[in-house]
């Protein structure tokens, strides 16, 4: 299936035991790398008397969004594109080597747009931009895991790092108890999905998702008939419902949501940011090699549930988000409903249906960074000269009056959000819902049509309050930081033209699906 | 010449980018060139006109912008930014053009706050509205058909007139996005069978019996909200009447065209079966529509309810004809659409005109305003004898036409359809009888303010127009013909 190791004959110790593995894994290497000089470079600085105590949270920023530019153009140019690494532990293709760029470039992104925010909020905490980034590189090696182990561990790795990112605002008592219950939910479904890994292991004996594929290989339908003492299938479908709880937790899909809201509130809004995006890409970048790779014959079962789970995230993410007050509560439940959609692409098992998530992702990613990009960037400021950010929904009052720009691209964004025709919200959501008509799934096609009406209702309430709604008290805008705006032009840009020239991403992740699923 | 359309297809979305680099201070630079320019395109279509080839059915004018297909490598690569008119669309294409300069006409005074906005969302609009009638690519026009919310939206809800205004522009919103995301998955369902999104392989492509239901119902779910038929027309007085006079203008001017032209171009001849199978339900709603809205009107007490209630009644009485399934009545429609959108257009603005000067729209106020507004009362009496058909005038020809049509298909329709002349003739009457005679009001109108210089010189292309089209309407008719044939001949 992969291209199989390169064989030399030289004999040395890193030939002999990884062979040219570490060739292809230096955008990791250099990356962890560069984390722990960073650490070391934090720490003592931070703690310098010569130099004052610098707070370095800013300055680490860009330090690590120079890092993850540079892992960029390692991942970019790197000479092996195809291969399995470390026996059979890690696989690189072009879908991985896509989502890993996504990524990292989410990543520095989100760190760029919340750079100002932790001036502002005198965040003495340059850990977070490490934490980030090492969560980065858990995601990174979840991307191209391709066994059940490495799977595990990388999830572990970066959702370790976030449960301490949740947390990080010590004295705020929201912030604590968005990571105490991250925490308890994360350790919870990781739990889950490791007692689905030791079924599927304990039922087959393998760890490994070509294996897996390959056992599997020809017993679509036979549930009730293979049944053996070391091998069977009904076992193997119990141990892929755990996993599939497991992801379905990690990406906030409906009925396992609950956490969803409450850590997005609580969790400091940079790290908001990070967790609606990144994580996402990551996610179903694994789950997706692995059921499409490792269980694609065993369809039936998994494609059920995630059906079920799209619909009740659409549902629910279309009328909960009605009566939220706060913004961030508001964004979740809209990240919930996103999660619905992306799920319908995931159901669809085929390459149109990997294409148009890719697709969805990567709109859905810019959207949510230009909404954050306005969130982050202290848009208000009041009477007494108190810079607060935006917090409640009616926040937004009148901001078209404040600052017209920023309005116009926040309604863009919402439009594009709700998915109206010709912003980039439209393309990824048509191609779904064509996706999922090739499919079969036609139900599921109609119910996202109708949920996206629904939707539309609280995207433009928001636009609504923005233009037309007086605010109790008066703020006056102060400039939004430089670094934000950059970013939500082009967001802007990348939402309303993308009509006129869609072709590259198109190609880009047609190329993508079509590594994952051939 | 070769690339006309997508010069008008483009060159608004460009002056709006030109004017929003301008500061937005200069009100007045900023509306002479939304205006001029606007008046250039709108010239500049003219020349569709002259050079339109009437003896062919075929599309004409075509052009593939991005000659290589934008979506390759897709699932959609079968999608083509492919532009063409014909006989049909080239009227709609011209009033768009024509309209756009009028709506910023209309608001040079009266609108004072964003004025630099308003030109860009009039400008861009229009780019979408002639894109809506010239795509020959049925996601494309699907994206055209939806993109008009977003401007309107705004128009509706910046430029609108009282509270009201939210809770229309949201109607107004959900109402159509409703409707035509069911056309959107039944486009996909089409995409799937056929594999390409090009109008003419979808006209020569069969369907099942069934799934040609569906899709015609599908489409009729969006068309019928646009029309606006009846159970879905509420949206409809909403919006206009909380709409800023030019947002009327455009809507009663192009975008209830959308819906009968959706049918013209899509519904009659790709599913002909289901034409033909839904013609007892089109022609039972559009009837009820004619009669009970033509009553509703009656009772309105608001300037602008009136005018648009009476354009539902209208609109429904186009779609009359469309369904007669001969060539009487389906030219007869497509006339009456663009006589439609000649005369409502000019008696929102002739309402505006009078909400100008006293902020009001209730009909008492305005009781006996003929006796300070001679030449106003002139205009606006004329535009009603417009409305309800007058020999002579625009409605006259097409409604003649439609009733022609009818006639040889089902007398009985025929008979509830004609009510029409008698409800028009009653509600049009009635209103123009209590604006212009009755009581003086001296406490309401104290002052002598007839319309000035520019309101006239905004009326004047309207009022030719209609008498023209009223006493001659062979250059319409002519370019129209062949075209209506093709239609008739795919179609039934």
């Amino acid at each position: 299936m992969y291209l199989n190791q390169p064989i030399y004959n030289q004999v040395s110790f890193s030939s002999f035991l990884f062979e040219n593995d570490y060739l292809a894994l230096i955008p990791e290497i250099f990356l962890i790398s560069a984390g722990i000089f960073l650490l070391v470079y934090g720490c003592i600085f931070s703690t310098s008397s010569t130099y004052n105590f610098p707070i370095l949270s800013t300055n680490i920023g860009w330090f690590v969004i120079l890092t993850f530019i540079y892992t960029i153009l390692l991942i970019y140019n790197a000479e092996i594109n195809n291969a399995i690494l470390l026996y059979n532990t890690l696989v690189i293709d072009d879908f991985t080597q896509f989502i890993k760029i996504c990524c990292l470039l989410a990543s520095a992104v989100t760190i760029l747009i919340s750079l100002d925010y932790l001036k502002a909020k005198s965040l003495n905490a340059f850990e977070s931009m490490i934490l980030i980034l090492l969560a980065t590189v858990g995601m990174l090696f979840l991307i191209s895991s391709a066994d059940f182990i490495s799977l595990y561990l990388t999830i572990e790795l970066q959702s370790l790092a976030f449960y301490v990112l949740a947390a990080l605002k010590r004295n705020s008592e929201f912030s604590t108890e968005a990571g105490i219950k991250y925490f308890l939910l994360g350790a919870f479904s990781s739990g889950l999905l490791l007692f689905g890994c030791s079924l599927i292991y304990g039922f087959t004996g393998t760890i490994s998702f070509s294996e897996c594929a390959k056992l599997f290989a020809g017993t679509a339908g036979l549930s009730e008939s293979i049944s053996t003492s070391t091998f069977s299938i009904p076992a193997c479908q119990l141990g892929i419902i755990f996993l599939l709880t497991g992801f379905l937790f990690k990406i906030a899909a409906a009925p396992f949501h609950m956490w969803s809201p409450d850590v997005y509130e609580g969790a400091p809004t940079p790290v908001t940011t990070f967790f609606t995006v990144t994580p996402k890409l990551a996610f179903f970048a694994a789950f997706l090699r692995l059921f499409l790779e490792g269980f694609y014959d065993l369809i039936d079962t998994w494609q059920t549930v995630i059906i079920i789970s799209s619909s009740i995230s659409m549902i629910l993410g279309a009328f909960a988000a009605l009566t939220q007050n706060k913004i961030k509560r508001f964004l979740a439940f809209s990240s919930i409903s996103h999660a619905g959609y992306l799920l319908v692409g995931f159901a669809c098992a085929s390459i149109e249906g990997v294409q148009s998530l890719l697709l969805y992702l990567i709109v859905y990613i810019v959207m949510n960074i230009a909404v954050f990009a306005i969130i982050l960037s202290g848009t208000r400021h009041t009477k007494n000269h108190t810079l607060s950010q935006i917090k409640y929904i009616t926040d937004l009052a009148y901001l078209a009056k404040t600052n017209p720009l920023i309005a116009i691209t926040f309604t863009i964004t919402m439009f594009s959000m709700a998915g109206i025709p010709p912003f980039a919200g439209f393309y990824s959501k048509a191609f779904l819902f064509f996706s999922a008509l090739s499919s079969n799934l036609g139900l599921l096609a109609i119910l996202g049509i109708l949920t996206s009406v629904l939707t539309c209702f609280y995207y433009i309430r928001l636009i609504r309050i923005m233009y037309f709604s007086i605010p109790k008290t008066w703020c006056n805008s102060v400039r939004i930081p430089r670094g934000n705006a950059y970013i939500l032009a082009l967001s802007f840009y990348f939402l309303t033209f993308f009509i006129f020239y869609p072709a590259p991403l198109y190609l880009v992740v047609h190329k993508a699906a079509l590594a994952l699923c051939i | 010449m070769s690339n006309i359309l997508s010069f008008l297809l483009v060159s608004p979305l460009v002056i709006a980018g030109l004017i929003s680099f301008i500061p937005a201070k200069n009100t007045l630079l900023i509306k002479n060139i939304a205006l001029i320019s606007s008046s250039v395109i709108f010239v500049i279509s003219l020349f569709l006109w002259v050079e339109f080839d009437e003896s062919t059915s075929l599309f004409q004018f075509t052009e593939t912008l991005f000659q290589s297909n934008i979506a390759q490598g897709s699932v959609f690569d079968g999608l083509n930014f492919v532009l063409g008119i014909d006989g049909i669309s080239i009227f709609f294409v011209i009033l768009s053009a024509f309209l756009t300069p009028i709506c910023l006409l209309v608001g040079w005074q009266s609108v004072q706050n964003y004025v630099k906005e308003y030109c860009i969302a009039f400008l861009v609009l229009e780019s979408f509205m002639i894109g809506v009638f010239e795509v020959l690519d049925l996601l494309l026009f699907y994206i055209f058909f939806e993109s008009v919310l977003v401007p309107m939206f705004v128009i509706i809800g910046v430029w609108g007139s009282r509270e009201r205004k939210i809770r229309a522009a949201y109607q107004f919103f959900l109402y159509t996005l409703f409707g035509s995301l069911l056309m959107l998955l039944s486009i996909l369902l089409i995409y799937f069978q056929v594999g390409t999104f090009d109008l003419e392989v979808l006209y020569t492509t069969q369907w099942s019996e069934s799934r040609e239901l569906l899709l015609w119902l599908a489409f009729f779910a969006s068309f019928a909200v646009k029309v606006p038929m009846i159970p879905v027309h509420i949206w409809l007085p909403e919006a206009h009447v909380e709409a800023p006079t030019a947002g009327s203008v455009i809507l009663a001017g192009i975008l209830l065209k959308l819906g009968t032209y959706g049918f013209i171009r899509f519904s009659i001849p790709m599913f002909p079966f289901a034409c033909m199978y839904f013609t007892p339900l089109v022609m039972t709603l559009s009837v009820l529509a004619v009669v009970y809205v033509s009553l509703t009107t009656i009772r309105q007490v608001d300037l602008k309810k009136i005018i648009a209630y009476s354009s539902v009644a209208h609109m429904n009485f186009v779609t009359i004809g469309l369904f007669s399934q001969n060539i009487q009545g389906i030219e007869g429609s497509v006339l009456l659409m663009l006589s439609h959108g000649l005369v409502a257009p000019g008696l929102f603005l002739a309402i505006g005109v009078l909400y100008d000067r006293h902020k009001t729209r209730i009909l008492r106020y305005y009781s006996g305003c003929g006796r300070v507004m001679p030449i106003y009362a002139f205009i606006f009496v004329f535009f009603t004898m417009a409305n309800i058909s007058l020999p002579g005038t625009s409605s006259f020809p097409g409604e003649f036409l439609i009733m022609i049509g009818i006639y040889q298909n089902n007398t009985f329709v025929t008979f509830l359809a004609a009510t029409t002349m008698v409800l028009g003739g009653a509600y049009a009457l009635w209103l123009c009888n209590r604006l212009i005679y009755g009581t003086f009001k001296p406490h309401f109108i104290s002052t002598f303010s007839d319309i000035n210089r520019r309101e006239f010189f905004t009326f004047l292309p309207f009022i030719i127009s209609i008498v023209w089209i009223g006493v001659y309407p062979e250059p319409f008719l002519n370019v129209m013909h062949c075209s209506c044939v093709n239609l008739l001949y795919q179609g039934y």
